[in-house]
């Protein structure tokens, strides 16, 4: 049994039948091919899956499908705009903060969600508010610094 | 003077990673593809006597089943030690796609391929299958004994051990035993523990009817990956072709050969349905049944004279193999060679390693191979000497350090080493001199720890080690350098691409590297034993001088000048600085590219090569803070400083560091797979397995000490592993400093850190 989702992904309408039971990662990665938001564990407990939902930093993974209704949803394929890359990717990138890159999107809409709602996060702060994502090869020294060196850009790119 | 060498250039592959573009092996979606589950046994040792799928097979959406009865029977190692093993030795092969025997609980019984991965899933419920269950064996000693049941009854006759026992033998530890005057003897015990690698196992498997099998895979080496599947399926290896996609989310060893049995199995089904087959580990499946690091314990004994000169070390491991040998026994070798023996000037070395197979999920390669038990058995025995004679841990440490030109027992010199400067260094970022050996009291007590240790920058001798390549300059002058090298997460890739502009004199924007594929690129052993870096480079700048022979001798002709005044630098063809006037005009290599091309002329090299090997050293120091009341730890820093000869990129060399600094904390503090009898191991997912998070990371302080390895291509040496080897030491040395409590079992977990505090002061 199909129903009807309306959801905006990207800034892009979607309209699709879908299997209600379904996890939004699914609908995102199966349905869309947007296979940049990751699977590490599909239980909600690793962080690759987070996409920004109205706002929110949420696990795909464990959401359901139809959650997703009238939403605005940003996933990691969202955020380069113009060819530019955003500062917490920028970052991450310089900062040597991606290894295997497989929690690197999942960190990174984590670490987007938080700057929106706290743009001038302490050290502390970071850690405890990304400390939902599991990443096994950077020892996270440099994705926490990769994320307080965003912060300072974006809060410089406001003042400008 | 090197352009990129020594740089921090960010890495090649991190727009791709930023950005989602990446493509891993989960994200590969083909048109008619199936999907497959695996039914698994609920039996830790079993006689499969019947597989039924008649129900199974008849639910709609489900195309094939694979069991032991409709594939191939072949005996496997499923890790890269099937083709890696050295002459004379042999590997072992006790593995098959689906057995008649299950050993332990997890094992393979039978695969489905459907139209979903839910129809797969329910398909499973549908296969009756018949157990005839078997007496079973969960740890070295129970195995050891006399009429325990057998494992491998076909591989270890009669007493378990796989691959027989591994030996070392360095002067005469025997018979200079009683020369030395202080002895000291230790025994530990270490846990078992998990990669948990992000990326789960996983392969896509597109088998063409006509005889050709495409595989894209999670492998960590392409090349034998591909030859492993070539050998199961008996198909010629040239029809087989691995391919990462090009992107693996992880590795740590778990996946050195096969990625687990996911490319086998997805292999099978795609044979049968003839349509392409994914399968992606569950979170799950990855915890319980893909090689972990060996659990076990080693007895070490070192006599020493009261000066405190080490004599003689003796050390015996034993070590849970699990079910299957993959790559347990050459591990055995690793722990008695880096592991115990490797740091110190020991004039006499007894050791014996005892591999043992269990009703267990399997142990194999997992960073650091056997090392960081080894390390973490040696630094105890040390500590305890030094306590024995009354010494400071560091001083007893610097006095037997091995040092440049020292003599040792392996079978290659040591062609650097600065073990000395490293451990000074790590000591005095951790405050050494103030903090150690200050008696604590009250609820919170700190203390400080140091320890160290060597490893390996390949596989050689232990086992076979080389690389193929070639380089080209395309038309417009840019250059294309190709093995099958994976990347994995080190960045290995973009540190190549650093070496090889240098090597060749071209601008780093102008050069591509072709990796991660068999149907692409030569010959590569693959990313283990913290090689790929040192390997493939100590190829890739043997073939730029061939490379830049051919540009300046057909640049010479071209130019009308003598070939051997010339240089490339930066894309240029220019006079050598001290060729004799008159300097040509400086020729873009575009340019003369170009030319060549217009006369049926290209530049392009191939070759192969077997490095050397060059020991990296190390040494970390801790500091931590017990809790006395709850029996929590806090780490407050880790310092590291490691000799890995010249750093390429030193912020992807501090990367590896870090990365194996957090693993070395979880193996000391919290990892642990615990094992239930008639259940299997607890430790199914994230949640109850756990593993450092980014609030508890401490600070860390990396110290890359200036070096240069001859042997090395640009100096450089391995450093992969080695950040996971001496932090469990430098940890449990801190907390004895502490709280004056030595442990002998990791982790050291709040609840057997409280129990021992009890213990020693009451409650």
């Amino acid at each position: 049994m199909k129903e009807r989702l309306v959801t905006t992904v990207n800034g892009r309408r979607i309209e699709r039948y879908v299997d209600p039971s379904m996890r939004l990662v699914d609908f995102l990665r199966d349905e869309l091919l947007l296979t940049g938001t990751k699977i590490g564990c599909k239980q909600g407990e690793c962080g690759a899956c987070t996409i920004i939902m109205n706002g929110t930093a949420v696990l795909s993974c464990i959401m359901p499908v139809m959650k997703a209704m009238d939403a605005e949803i940003l996933t990691i394929e969202g955020l380069e705009k113009d060819g530019k890359l955003h500062p917490i990717q920028d970052e991450f990138i310089k900062g040597g903060a991606i290894q295997c890159g497989f929690c690197t999107p999942g960190f990174i809409m984590g670490a987007k969600a938080l700057l929106d709602e706290n743009p001038s996060p302490t050290s502390e702060e970071v850690r405890e508010e990304l400390s939902g994502h599991i990443c096994r090869c950077t020892g996270y020294k440099k994705i926490e610094d990769a994320v307080l060196k965003a912060a300072e850009r974006l809060r410089e790119e406001k003042d400008d | 003077m090197t352009k990129y060498v020594g740089k921090n250039i960010p890495r090649l592959d991190g727009y791709d990673k930023a950005t989602g573009r990446g493509l891993y092996t989960t994200d590969i979606y083909l048109p008619h593809m199936l999907h497959a589950a695996v039914l698994r046994s609920p039996y830790a040792h079993a006689k499969v006597i019947s597989v039924d799928v008649s129900e199974a097979e008849k639910m709609e959406g489900v195309v094939a089943i694979a069991t032991k009865d409709n594939t191939p029977r072949t005996y496997f190692n499923a890790t890269a030690s099937m083709f890696l093993t050295n002459l004379p030795d042999k590997p072992v092969l006790d593995q098959q796609i689906f057995s008649d025997v299950v050993r332990y609980i997890g094992d393979e019984v039978a695969a489905v391929a459907a139209e979903t991965e839910a129809i797969a899933k329910e398909a499973l419920k549908k296969i009756k299958v018949v157990y005839e269950e078997l007496p079973a064996v969960y740890n070295v000693d129970d195995a050891m004994k006399d009429g325990a049941p057998q494992v491998q009854p076909d591989f270890s006759p009669g007493n378990n051990v796989c691959g027989g026992v591994v030996k070392i033998r360095y002067g005469d530890a025997e018979a200079n035993w009683d020369k030395g005057e202080v002895f000291a003897e230790t025994k530990v015990y270490m846990q078992r523990i998990k990669q948990a690698q992000l990326e789960t196992h996983g392969a896509v498997a597109d088998y063409n009817p006509k005889g050709h099998l495409k595989v894209y895979s999670t492998t960590q080496t392409p090349y034998p990956a591909k030859m492993i599947l070539a050998t199961i399926f008996d198909m010629p290896a040239s029809n087989v072709h691995v391919k990462n996609p090009p992107y693996v989310g992880g590795g740590f060893g778990v996946r050195i050969g096969l990625s687990a049995k996911a490319e086998a199995i997805a292999s099978a089904l795609s044979i049968l349905a003839k349509r392409p087959v994914k399968y992606i580990y569950s979170r799950s499946e990855d915890f319980l049944t893909s090689d972990s690091r060996h659990e076990g314990y080693i007895v070490s004994k070192i006599s020493a004279m009261k000066d405190g000169t080490f004599v003689a070390l003796d050390t015996r491991a034993y070590m849970n193999t699990g079910a299957y040998a993959t790559l347990g026994v050459e591990l055995a070798g690793v722990t008695g060679a880096n592991g115990t023996s490797g740091a110190y000037r020991f004039p006499n070395i007894h050791y014996d390693g005892y591999v043992i197979y269990t009703n267990q999920e399997t142990a194999g390669a997992f960073r650091g191979f056997g090392a960081p038990q080894g390390a973490f058995a040696l630094e105890t025995c040390v500590d305890q000497l030094a306590k024995q004679l009354g010494r400071d841990p560091l001083d007893l440490r610097l006095q037997n350090a091995l040092r440049d030109g020292d003599e040792w027992w392996f079978p290659y010199p040591i062609t650097s080493c600065k073990l000395m400067d490293c451990l000074k260094e790590a000591a005095k970022s951790i405050g050494w001199d103030e903090k150690r050996g200050k008696k604590q009291t009250g609820t919170i007590r700190r203390g400080v720890g140091i320890g160290c240790g060597t490893h390996v920058s390949n596989g050689a001798p232990f086992c076979l080690d080389y690389n193929a390549a070639f380089m080209r300059i395309e038309v417009d002058g840019s250059l294309l350098v190709s093995s099958a090298v994976p990347e994995i997460g080190p960045g290995s890739t973009t540190g190549l691409l650093q070496i090889a502009a240098d090597a060749v004199g071209v601008p780093m924007e102008n050069a591509r590297f072709a990796f991660g594929d068999t149907d692409v690129a030569p010959f590569d052993v693959g990313s283990h034993a913290s090689r790929t870096l040192y390997s493939a480079g100590y190829l890739l700048v043997r073939l730029a001088v061939d490379l830049r022979e051919q540009i300046f001798e057909w640049a010479g002709k071209f130019l009308d000048v003598d070939p051997s005044t010339l240089d490339l630098v930066d894309g240029q063809i220019v006079s050598k600085c001290d060729a004799a006037e008159p300097h040509i005009e400086p020729t873009p290599l575009s340019y003369l590219a170009h030319q060549a091309h217009l006369r049926a002329k290209q530049f392009v090299v191939s070759g192969c090569k077997a490095p050397t090997n060059s020991p990296p050293f190390h040494a970390h120091a801790a500091e931590v803070e017990v809790d006395m009341e709850t029996g929590m730890i806090k780490v407050l820093k880790l310092a590291a400083a490691h000799d890995v000869g010249v750093a390429v990129n030193p912020i992807l060399v501090e990367g590896q560091i870090e990365s194996g600094l957090i693993m070395g904390l979880g193996y000391a503090l919290r990892e642990e797979m615990t094992y239930q009898e008639g259940k299997g191991f607890y430790n199914d997912s994230y949640h109850k397995y756990m593993l450092p998070t980014m609030d508890e990371t401490p600070e860390m302080e990396s110290i890359i000490v200036e070096g240069f390895d001859p042997d090395g291509p640009f100096g450089v040496k391995g450093v992969g592993e080695c950040g996971m080897i001496p932090t469990a030491p430098a940890i449990v040395g801190a907390v004895e400093d502490a709280i004056g409590i030595r442990f002998y079992e990791i982790p050291l977990t709040p609840g057997r850190v409280l129990k021992k505090i009890k213990e020693v002061y009451g409650d």
